[in-house]
């Protein structure tokens, strides 16, 4: 059999084979070695090793309690906000260990952005909720601040909705456009990394639609990192996937792989929708 | 294709089963086809050659009912994985399975006009290669029913045997018809049996290659082993 599995293409398509070649030529934006995370006696990770790709989207799926999320969340330290929470183990970003002591915290979520589940825009102007973030990094005068926020609003497609009311309330916006509001205020800060998490599982489709669009754009110039339970949308957004289940990194791969062709069984029965 | 455990969805492992059932039966009844046309032909049998263009109604039939309820699931459960491969690969085979009844139907129409020649021309040439194309047809649709990748492999590389009886065979009526022009007419018929019987092969051959997609999720190149040239990269 050895024989003749030699002459199989080893690959879905020409075109996964290019995907798939051009995401690991590319330069790493983080590098998670050996990542093992505590809910206090629990354990939720268990030696994670994964490779996050600079400009590129990586979806990560699995059922729920799976560690997704808490990936996610070891990224930008946020778990560091509980008591009882550890993580060991390394998570490299820009040539250092963002899991070891002394780490400016701020500075760390300034260039890694999160975006939740539910929109969370701050009880203020739709202007202020942008310049709220860059006003704790940055020192910036009133006619650069005017001009990041639209920058910002912009990016997001946002900005023809709200150009006439930047004064008015964050909350009065619609769900889809608090979302957006939500992404434009992670990027104002210029990030190199985006981690959301479930971010349009609260939307309608059509509010979906535009943020997936707003990914593609965006992962030309950031690193993205998404938490979805929406298969689809991982397949649509995703350049690689990383399966989760039980609190290990079951499989990772190029999208197109994953959700044609994958390696372990425990992915096919997920994705495919045979989990009991 | 489907040893996997069951769906969540219950509804959706009864639509996937109904669509492996539609195939299996177009399945066996283009081998039926495919059976009576060449008895048709090397045993003159008129009754035999009247059943593979009936049963072809039925196959067109069962490969639009196919077809559709192949989109139907595409469409409403967004399928994954080994249940997308195997989906894809139901809406090719069933392409493939019409087309084999269309040749068995040409074969069985064609028949009765093959008159067995005098002297040296027999149907022995045409029985073997018959016998090896419904092998093949046999085999690949085993591996189909039974999620075989070994068995579709297999098909795959024996394809090359019928093309060259095939070859053979056409040289030997090519020299019949110079011989003596009288026996041109009976000899050409012959040749598009032939020639029929090894397109039937063909698809056999694509079938197994579809097979072996939605077992393994790997493609087979490009190009199937052909005459010397499989030998040499074998």
């Amino acid at each position: 059999m050895n024989e003749k599995t030699m002459q199989v293409t080893p690959s879905v398509d020409a075109e996964t084979d290019a995907s798939a070649a051009s995401l690991s030529d590319r330069p790493i934006a983080i590098q998670v070695n050996d990542l093992d995370f505590y809910y206090g006696k629990s354990q939720a990770l268990h030696g994670i090793n994964m490779v996050f790709p600079e400009r590129s989207v990586t979806g990560m799926i699995g059922p729920s309690g799976c560690g997704k999320s808490t990936l996610l969340r070891v990224l930008n330290r946020m778990y560091d906000l509980y008591p009882g929470q550890r993580a060991t183990g390394e998570v490299i970003f820009s040539g250092q260990n963002i899991l070891g002591s002394g780490l400016d915290l701020n500075a760390l979520r300034s260039r890694v952005g999160m975006v939740f589940q539910k929109p969370t825009p701050f009880p203020m102007s739709i202007y202020d909720n942008i310049a709220f973030g860059i006003r704790l990094h940055e020192r910036v005068s009133r006619s650069e601040m005017d001009g990041r926020v639209e920058d910002a609003l912009r990016r997001v497609a946002l900005w023809p909705e709200v150009k006439d009311r930047l004064q008015a309330s964050a909350t009065a916006l619609s769900g889809g456009q608090q979302q957006r509001l939500c992404i434009a205020r992670t990027i104002a800060v210029r990030p190199e990394v985006i981690l959301l998490d479930e971010p349009t599982s609260a939307l309608d489709p059509v509010s979906t639609a535009r943020i997936e669009e707003l990914l593609d754009e965006l992962k030309t110039e950031f690193t993205i990192a998404i938490v979805t339970h929406n298969m689809q949308q991982a397949a649509r957004c995703a350049d690689q996937v990383a399966f989760f289940y039980l609190g290990e990194l079951v499989e990772v791969d190029s999208t197109a792989r994953m959700f044609t062709a994958p390696r372990e069984s425990r992915t096919q029965d997920y994705i495919t929708g045979r989990f009991g | 294709m489907g040893n996997e455990p069951a769906h969540t969805v219950t509804r959706y492992d009864q639509e996937l089963d109904r669509l492996r059932g539609l195939v299996a039966r177009m399945g066996g009844l283009v081998e039926r086809q495919t059976a009576r046309a060449i008895a048709a032909v090397v045993d003159q049998d008129e009754d035999a050659a009247l059943e593979p263009p009936e049963l072809d109604t039925e196959v067109d039939a069962l490969e639009r009912e196919a077809e559709s309820l192949a989109i139907r699931i595409l469409a409403l459960r967004a399928p994954m994985a080994v249940d997308l491969r195997v989906i894809i690969a139901v809406l090719k085979i069933t392409g493939d399975f019409e087309r084999i009844g269309d040749y068995a139907s040409s074969i069985a129409r064609r028949a009765l006009k093959v008159e067995p020649l005098d002297g040296a021309l027999s149907f022995g040439a045409l029985r073997n290669m018959a016998r090896l194309v419904q092998e093949n047809l046999h085999s690949a649709i085993e591996a189909m029913v039974n999620n075989d990748s070994e068995c579709a492999m297999q098909v795959w590389n024996s394809d090359t045997a019928i093309d060259e009886l095939y070859t053979a065979m056409f040289r030997e009526l090519v020299t019949y018809m110079m011989e003596d022009p009288r026996k041109i007419s009976p000899c050409i018929h012959l040749l598009f049996v032939a020639k029929n019987l090894e397109r039937i092969g063909d698809h056999a051959t694509n079938i197994a290659e579809r097979v072996y997609y939605a077992v393994t999720g790997e493609m087979l190149p490009a190009l199937r082993p052909r005459g010397g040239a499989a030998k040499k990269s074998g």
